[in-house]
Order: C-alpha cells, then structure tokens, then sequence
C-alpha cells in the first residue's frame, strides 16, 4: 500500500509462483517475455522446451494424433501473438501456457462433442500411469515419478474427478450427473483433489 | 456482495480453473466476480492460479513427443508473421484509452497523443518543446514502467506505460493527479489499453503533486479505493 516508486528499477515485482522444480520454469518467464516482442529464436526454444507438455495434455483430452496437432498448432501461434498479454503476478509461464492449451483442447472437445456422440476412444475413467518409454529432454524421470506418485496418494473418487473433469472436459454438472453425486460432493471432491495434490507437489 | 454468495463464488474457483464451466456458467461468476468485495475476489484468483500452476506441474505425466513436422510448420508460420501486426494492436490501445479516459474523466480533460493532425501543436508537441520540461520515471512492482514528460509552463504531461501487467478481470488501472485538495481522476486502463504500450496527455496537472496508479474494481471509482501500486512525483 506504502510502498512507493520514486526511481526505476527500485521495486520488483514479487510474482507469488511456483519455485519450480527443473531447470525450465524460471527460463520460460523469460523466454515469453522475448517471445512477445517476436523473437523467433526465443519462441523455438519456448516451444522446445514445452511441446512435449502441452502435446501430451491435449492428446490426452482428444485421444486423437491429428486434432492433437492441430490444436497444439492453434496452441503455439496464439502463444506467439498474446505473449505480452503474459502477466508474470498472476502465475508462471508454465502455468499460463497449459492452461490456454487446456481451455482450447476443452473447446476442441466440446465443439467435437456437440456434432457426433463421443465414442469408446474416449476410454476408461482413470488417469494413466506416467508412460515409462517416453524419452524427454526436459522433463525428468524423477519429475514424472514424483507427480505420479501424488496422484496415487489420492482417492479413486478424487482422481476420477480430475478425470473427468480435467481431461474428459466435463463440466463439474456433467461429472454430477456421471457420478450420480450432488453438486455440492462434487465441488468438494474436486477441491479436495487439487488440494491433496497441490500439498504433495509441493506448489505454493 | 452478502457473505453466502461470495463463499458460494469462491467454491466454483476449482472448476473455472479446471474449465469445468459451461461457457453460461463461466460469464456468470465472471459477472459475479466484478460485483463481488475485494476479498472474495482475491481468493478466488489465489486459489485459480494455485490450481493452474499445479496441473502445470501435473502435465509432466502426460507428456508426449509432437511430431518433428508441427515444429517446422509453426517456424515457419512466424516467420510469415510479419511485425506488422504489432504497431495495428498499438493503436488499437490507444484507441481503448480514450474510451476508457472517457468514462473516467471527472474535472479534467484527458486526450490522446494520437490526434488527427491538428492546424495547432499538439499537447504532446506543446510539452516536449517546453522550456522547464521534465521527466520521471518509474518501475511498476507487478512489471513494466511508467514515464511522465510534463510541463508546468504548458500545465500538461504525457504519460507513457510500457510492459505493464493487464490489470485483473473485472479491474481497471485508474490515474489520479494527486494535490493537496485531494486526488482527480485521470483516466482508466482496461486489460485492452495496457498491452505493450500505452499513451495517454494529462491535459492539465493544476497543483497535483504526483501522479497516483490504482487498482479499481469496475470501470473505475469517482475516489481512490483500491491499492495503490504506484506513484510518480511530479517534481
């Protein structure tokens, strides 16, 4: 409130975002921020030091190789023209690019949802086990053990809303109705599952 | 906003970060977020941008490699993406100042940089072309910078704020020409007008003695009420 600027450079800004575990999440802050002001070498490192992240996400909410592409197309080059919208005291970098990967795979989801009858592709409510055969270069075993092993430390019932919710693209409405459980569960369930999983993972 | 329906509000953070809304659902509590106090709104983010940066940490277990194609194609869909675009979303904001200083004008006259050309100097002209012209400058704590170019002698200023943050959905940044008689509105900044740079003319600082920035819900406030984020000393 007090805290006033009277020369540059004398304040900073105290963005309250995950300390980040791997080399990459302090990096990505800047790599955006170069990005915004259309540096083309800056967005191919961006994108290959997050691709593999926000390919998998999407796949894993269409189950479908090329609308995965396509979408992590649309992805990028939205991240290419609203970088500056980037705002680094409302989160990380990392954080701000899943989640606008994650609203378009959900519209994508929606949209596919609305003109034919989602079929069996769409599988079984469970969320898979880190892929062991993966090879990555920026995301660690380690890395990938730790968050596995916090959403095993969760409920079956927990994990089923995240599920659903997260990676089918229901909205918390249609997980209530899937579930058979009032909406009220389902808020808490959901809450308690980000909750559990936000304390295991450590994120402030 | 009465205490059960911010509780409420704050028990669909989970959700609209998960985008488990229906699209009807998700204008609702955005509607409901700008009419809701101060501290529901901010727990409602904290716990948005929380939910955000973990399933940020999750997306490691799902990771998978592209194919090499995508990263050719998107290279190469930048580099045809000419620079063009930038100065057209400048002006733009521009544009979105003077609706926005519009809605906030109060007693004093607030006009853009950007003018048609005018048979006379413009402020802005009137300003950098003054003999006591001065300039301050300062850091912003959320991020980018504001800069001040002012003229007693011409009784007007330019401000210029680069890289700043877009305020919060639902907030505004609004300007204040702080004097001893108390602060006047000089103008507000929506999300739009922010990004990357932004001009506005203080056409008439009187006896202000600093430029004040808050963080007001809405359109903007008649008073000052919310934080204050920053200052610039008009000295």
């Amino acid at each position: 409130m007090t805290q006033l600027l009277d020369r540059p450079d004398t304040l900073r800004t105290n963005a309250d975002t995950y300390d980040g575990h791997g080399p990459v999440t302090a990096d990505l802050d800047a790599l955006l921020r170069r990005v915004a002001h259309h540096d083309r070498e800056a967005f191919a490192a961006f994108y290959d030091a997050t691709r593999s992240r926000v390919y998998g996400m999407v796949l894993r909410v269409l189950r479908d190789r090329g609308y995965s592409e396509e979408t992590t197309q649309e992805i990028y080059l939205q991240v290419w023209r609203t970088a500056e919208s980037y705002d680094p005291a409302s989160g990380s970098a990392l954080a701000w690019l899943l989640t606008l990967a994650h609203r378009r795979a959900v519209d994508r989801v929606r949209s596919e949802q609305a003109s034919t009858q989602r079929d069996a592709r769409y599988g079984a409510a469970t969320v898979e086990r880190a892929t062991d055969n993966v090879t990555d270069a920026v995301i660690s075993g380690e890395e990938r053990q730790r968050v596995t092993a916090c959403l095993e430390s969760l409920t079956d019932i927990q994990r089923e809303c995240i599920e659903l919710a997260y990676y089918q693209g229901m909205t918390y409405v249609q997980v209530s109705e899937k579930l058979s459980a009032n909406l009220a569960t389902i808020k808490s369930r959901m809450r308690d599952a980000l909750k559990g999983l936000r304390n295991c993972l450590g994120v402030r | 906003m009465t205490e059960p329906r911010d509780t409420d509000l704050v028990e669909l953070a989970v959700p609209y970060a998960l985008h488990a809304l229906s699209d009807a659902e998700r204008d609702d509590v955005e509607t409901r977020l700008s009419g809701a106090g101060l501290p529901a709104v901010d727990s409602f983010y904290d716990e948005v941008r929380a939910v955000r940066e973990t399933m940020a940490v999750v997306s490691a277990v799902s990771a998978a490699e592209p194919p090499e194609a995508l990263r050719d194609r998107l290279l190469s869909a930048v580099r045809d993406d000419n620079v063009i675009a930038l100065p057209r979303r400048r002006r733009n904001a521009w544009l979105s100042v003077a609706a926005a200083a519009v809605i906030g004008l109060g007693a004093l006259g607030v006009g853009l940089s950007l003018r048609p050309p005018a048979p006379q100097q413009s402020t802005a002209q009137q300003v950098f072309t003054a003999s006591d012209v001065h300039t301050v400058s300062g850091a912003i704590p959320a991020g980018g910078t504001a800069t001040v170019v002012f003229s007693r002698d011409r009784n007007a200023g330019v401000l210029v704020m680069n890289d700043v943050p877009p305020p919060s959905p639902g907030t505004v940044y609004q300007m204040w020409l702080v004097s001893d008689d108390g602060a006047t509105s000089a103008g507000t900044m929506d999300a739009a007008a922010v990004a990357p740079s932004t001009t506005a003319v203080l056409a008439d600082l009187h006896g202000s003695k600093k430029l004040a920035f808050t963080v007001e819900p809405g359109s903007g406030s008649t008073k000052p009420t919310g934080a204050l984020i920053a200052e610039l000393p008009l000295i």
